[in-house]
C-alpha cells in the first residue's frame, strides 16, 4: 500500500475501469467496430443486392413523390407552428375555459394515433354529406394536410407551453413594473424567450411530421413508401427502391434540422457573432452546418 | 395628481395574506416625497412583500395603498398606468436577456409611454452615462457583471421618469466587491432628491444615505425612526434586539 492517492480499485468492477484513458479507448474501439460494420453492410448490400439499372428507371417515380411530399409537409409545417404556437398560448392562457379547452385539443390529438386521425377525416368527414355530395373531388391531400396539422398542433403547443414555462418569472414581473400590459410584456419580452426554449422541441416535432408522412399512404396518397411497394411487389427487389426511400427522407430530415439549427442560432443572444443580415444569415448557415457535420 | 398635503406613498391598515399565513398585518405607512426610506427587519418579517404590494405585483386583501393620493389597490385602478409611476429594482436584476443594456431602458418608454425611438434613445444614453455605462450601450446583459446589470435595471427604472423608486435586496446577489458601485448610484439618486423605498441589509448605506429607518417583525412594523437616531438610540426593545444581533 501506498499513499493515499494511489491508483487502489473502489472496489467494485474490474480494476482497468479505474483507469479513464483505457475506458476512453474501450469506447472508441467499440464505436469504431460499430461503424465497421455497418458500413461493411452497406457496401455488402449495395455490391450484391441493388439492381443499378432498376436504381435509375424508378428514379423519376421518386422525384413525383418526393415534390407531393415536400408540398404536404411544407404546409403543414407551416400551419402546425404557427397554429400550435396559438395553442400553447391558449393552454397557458388566465381563462380556466381557453385553457381547459386547448388541454382536451391536446389529450385528444396526442393520445390517438394519427393513423385514427388520417382515418376520421379522410373516409369518415366525407360521410357526413350524402353520398356523392361531398364538395371536394381528390380529398386524398386536404385530408392529409388537415390530419398532420391538426396532430402536430397538439406537439407544438406543448413545445411552446414549456418554452414560456422556462422563461423566469421575474421577467414577467419585471416587464409589468415598467406598466407594460400582459400582452405588451408576453410579446415583447416573454415569448422571444419561449420561442428560442421552445425551438428544439418544435424542430425535433416537425422532423416526426416528415416521417409521419410515411403513413400516408393507407390514405391512398402516393408518397414514397408507396412509391416502395409497388416497385417491390412488381420486381421482388426491396434493396434498389429502398436505398431512394433512405436518401429521400434523410434529404428532407437533414435540410429541415439544418433550418432549424439556423434559427437556433438567430435566436441565441448569447452567441459570438453578428447575426443580421446576409452575412448574418450565411454565417449562420456555415456555423448551422458545422454542427451538423 | 393630487394635493400636496398627502404623502407621496401611504399605507393604510394594510393586511395580506399567502393562504393561512399572514405576512402584513396592520401595515400603515407614511412616505414623503424626496424620503429615503430604509426597511430593514429578519428574513421572513414582510419587508419585500411591503415593496412589492406598492406596485401591486401582490394585491392586498385589505387596507388601502396611495400613491400622491391615488389608491393603488382599488380593485379598478388603471393597474399598468400606476405602475409607470413607481420604478423597482430586483434582486436578480430581471434585465431582459435577448435585447442590449440600451434596448432594456428604451423598451419601456417606447412600448409603454409610445417615446419616438430618436427621443428614448437619447434619454437612455444619458442615464447610461449617470450609471457609469455609457460604453456598454450595446453589451446584452450576458456580458455585463453583476454590479454592471443591476445599474442598467436602475436606468431602466428611471427612463420612465417614476415617483419613487423601490429598491428589493439589489445588492443581495452581488459579489462583495459590486455592492459599492450600486449603492453608489443610488446615493447620487438619493441627492437628487428622488423618493426611495429600498430594502436592504446594508446598514453603512442605510445610515448614511437613509433618512429613515422601517423596521419590521413579523409581519408589522416595529419601529419606524429617523436614521440617525436608530442606530445610537432605537427606541423600541425590537430595535435594540435587531442592532444587538447585527454587531
Amino acid at each position: 500500500m501506498s499513499d493515499a492517492y494511489s491508483e487502489e480499485s473502489t472496489g467494485e468492477g474490474p480494476d482497468f475501469l479505474d483507469d479513464d484513458a483505457v475506458v476512453r479507448r474501450i469506447g472508441e474501439l467499440i464505436a469504431g467496430l460499430f461503424t465497421l460494420s455497418v458500413l461493411g453492410f452497406l457496401a455488402w448490400i449495395l455490391a450484391t443486392q441493388v439492381d443499378y439499372r432498376l436504381l435509375r428507371s424508378v428514379f423519376p417515380r421518386f422525384v413525383e413523390a418526393f415534390r407531393l411530399v415536400v408540398f404536404i409537409v411544407v404546409v403543414s409545417s407551416v400551419a402546425s407552428v404557427s397554429l400550435g404556437t396559438l395553442m400553447g398560448l391558449a393552454r397557458i392562457s388566465s381563462s380556466p375555459l381557453t385553457g381547459r379547452i386547448a388541454k382536451g385539443y391536446v389529450e385528444f390529438f396526442r393520445g390517438t394515433p394519427l393513423l385514427f386521425q388520417l382515418f376520421v377525416i379522410f373516409f369518415g368527414i366525407p360521410r357526413l354529406w350524402p353520398p356523392g355530395q361531398f364538395p371536394i373531388g381528390d380529398w386524398r391531400v386536404p385530408a392529409a394536410i388537415i390530419g398532420l396539422t391538426l396532430n402536430h398542433i397538439a406537439y407544438v403547443a406543448e413545445a411552446v407551453r414549456g418554452g414560456v414555462g422556462a422563461v423566469e418569472d421575474g421577467q414577467l414581473e419585471a416587464a409589468r413594473s415598467l406598466g407594460m400590459s400582459k400582452v405588451q410584456a408576453m410579446r415583447k419580452i416573454v415569448l422571444p424567450q419561449a420561442w428560442r426554449n421552445a425551438l428544439p422541441a418544435i424542430g425535433n416535432d416537425q422532423i416526426i411530421l416528415v416521417k409521419d408522412t410515411s403513413l400516408l399512404t393507407v390514405i391512398a396518397i402516393p408518397e414514397i413508401m408507396s412509391v416502395f411497394r409497388n416497385i417491390n411487389s412488381n420486381q421482388l427487389d426491396p434493396w434498389t427502391p429502398l436505398v431512394w426511400v433512405c436518401l429521400f427522407y434523410l434529404l428532407v430530415t437533414m435540410s429541415m434540422s439544418l433550418a432549424v439549427s439556423i434559427l437556433e442560432r438567430r435566436a441565441d443572444w448569447s452567441a459570438d457573432d453578428e447575426v443580421g443580415g446576409l452575412r448574418g444569415l450565411l454565417s449562420s448557415i456555415g456555423k448551422g452546418l458545422g454542427r451538423r457535420l | 395628481m393630487s394635493s400636496g398635503s398627502h404623502a407621496l406613498v401611504e399605507f393604510e391598515g394594510v393586511n395580506k395574506y399567502f393562504g393561512d399565513v399572514h405576512v402584513l398585518k396592520d401595515v400603515t405607512l407614511e412616505v414623503e416625497r424626496q424620503e429615503v426610506a430604509v426597511v430593514i427587519g429578519p428574513s421572513g418579517s414582510g419587508k419585500s412583500t411591503l415593496l412589492r404590494c406598492t406596485n401591486r405585483l401582490e394585491e392586498i386583501q385589505s387596507g388601502e395603498i396611495r400613491l400622491g393620493g391615488d389608491a393603488i389597490s382599488a380593485p379598478d385602478a388603471d393597474v399598468n398606468r400606476l405602475r409607470q409611476r413607481v420604478g423597482m429594482v430586483f434582486q436578480s436584476f430581471n434585465l431582459f436577456p435577448h435585447m442590449t443594456a440600451i434596448e432594456n431602458i428604451m423598451i419601456g418608454p417606447t412600448e409603454v409611454k409610445g417615446v419616438p425611438e430618436a427621443q428614448a434613445r437619447e434619454r437612455a444614453e444619458s442615464l447610461l452615462d449617470d450609471v457609469g455605462l455609457d460604453n456598454q450601450a450595446d453589451s446584452y446583459p450576458h456580458e455585463l457583471s453583476g454590479g454592471q446589470q443591476q445599474r442598467v435595471a436602475i436606468a431602466r427604472a428611471l427612463a420612465m421618469d417614476p415617483e419613487v423608486m423601490l429598491f428589493d435586496e439589489v445588492t443581495s446577489a452581488l459579489d462583495p466587491e459590486l455592492v459599492g458601485e450600486v449603492l453608489d448610484v443610488m446615493r447620487d439618486l438619493a441627492e437628487e432628491g428622488m423618493t426611495m423605498l429600498v430594502v436592504t441589509h446594508e446598514m453603512g448605506f442605510a445610515r448614511e444615505v437613509g433618512d429613515t429607518i422601517t423596521l419590521m417583525s413579523d409581519g408589522r412594523i416595529a419601529e419606524r425612526t429617523p436614521a440617525d437616531q436608530f442606530f445610537d438610540q432605537p427606541r423600541t426593545d425590537r430595535g435594540k434586539e435587531f442592532l444587538r444581533r447585527l454587531l
